[in-house]
């Protein structure tokens, strides 16, 4: 191997001194990307908890809690990945405040956009378990698991109602602001 | 793009076309009592069956049959729901519940559907009997 001249040694030391600048933009990026509002990482830790709980009850409410436990993690898996996000910056776009380092949740909300028939099916299929598990609980006369999944169902129109428009909302007013930014 | 519209225009009255004729078709004979124990399990943790019931997660079912679409009371329809245009027969429940979405655009009922026909007779037939 041939060795680099000291101009070509300083070209490779900058490319990679910007390389690692940027990688770490990007991870600093990310990690602001992935930050939730603390309410709802708070309120999907007691659904799990307290699903994880109505697995251990006997019979066809174990089973039901049982099968509606994996849904509920990808469907929270999926909220956290892309919809949540963005309502971080509530309290900021409510405040006034708009600035571009706010640009990284436009990919967030137009992906909400784009996937609202998916999403909807996601609903819908997290209703239909809980459904199930409420029909389980009422044969087992089971009061806290009823409740659990009437609750559950109600949380899950919310998403439908004002969650998820919220976040697509929030795309539509922060392209704006950031487009009218000189 | 005018070309692309032009057979938007004639997708989509060819869909309405399909559906419309599917409203049209006779619903098979159901069994309300059979239709009562598919209430429990299919719509109970969100409607009510009582005359004068609740809003739960969704309106009451109590006179649904014959009621104009999107119209109770103290329930916060969809834009679609509520400018569905037409009133609740059995046919219409027949194209509704196996699949929301596809006869009323927006609705924001989360079900996946009742795709089982004879549970789907049986249904109507109990929501028949609620007046």
């Amino acid at each position: 191997m041939r060795p680099k001249s000291p101009l070509m040694l300083r070209l490779l030391a900058f490319t990679a001194a910007a390389s690692l600048g940027l990688a770490g933009a990007v991870r600093a990026q990310s990690s602001a990307v992935h930050e939730l509002p603390q309410s709802l990482i708070y309120e999907h830790e007691q659904t799990i908890s307290e699903l994880e709980g109505l697995t251990h009850h006997p019979g066809a409410v174990g089973v039901e809690a049982t099968k509606a436990l994996d849904l509920f993690k990808r469907h929270i898996a999926h909220e956290q990945e892309y919809i949540l996000p963005p309502l971080t910056l509530l309290p900021d776009l409510a405040d006034g405040k708009v600035s571009q380092d706010m640009a990284w949740a436009l990919e967030m909300t137009d992906r909400v956009r784009t996937n609202q028939e998916q999403i909807f099916a996601e609903h819908a299929a997290v209703t239909d378990r809980m459904n199930a598990l409420y029909v389980a609980a009422l044969q087992a006369h089971d009061a806290e698991a009823a409740d659990f999944a009437k609750s559950a169902a109600a949380d899950s129109l919310n998403d439908l109602e004002i969650l998820e428009p919220t976040v697509i909302m929030i795309g539509d007013y922060l392209r704006t602001k950031l487009a009218a930014k000189p | 793009m005018v070309r692309f519209s032009t057979i938007a225009r004639r997708f989509i009255a060819g869909g309405l076309l399909v559906l419309g004729l599917l409203s049209a078709l006779p619903v098979q004979a159901g069994d309300a009592a059979k239709g009562k124990s598919v209430f429990t399990s299919e719509c109970a943790m969100c409607h009510s069956n009582a005359r004068n019931g609740p809003t739960i997660l969704g309106p009451t079912l109590f006179g649904v049959v014959g009621r104009k679409a999107g119209t109770v009371a103290g329930f916060a329809y969809s834009s679609g729901m509520k400018s569905a245009g037409f009133a609740w027969s059995d046919a219409q429940l027949a194209a509704y519940l196996p699949s929301p979405r596809a006869l009323v655009a927006g609705t924001k009922m989360p079900y996946g559907g009742l795709k089982n026909p004879t549970k789907l007779a049986d249904l109507i037939a109990y929501l028949d009997t609620l007046k």
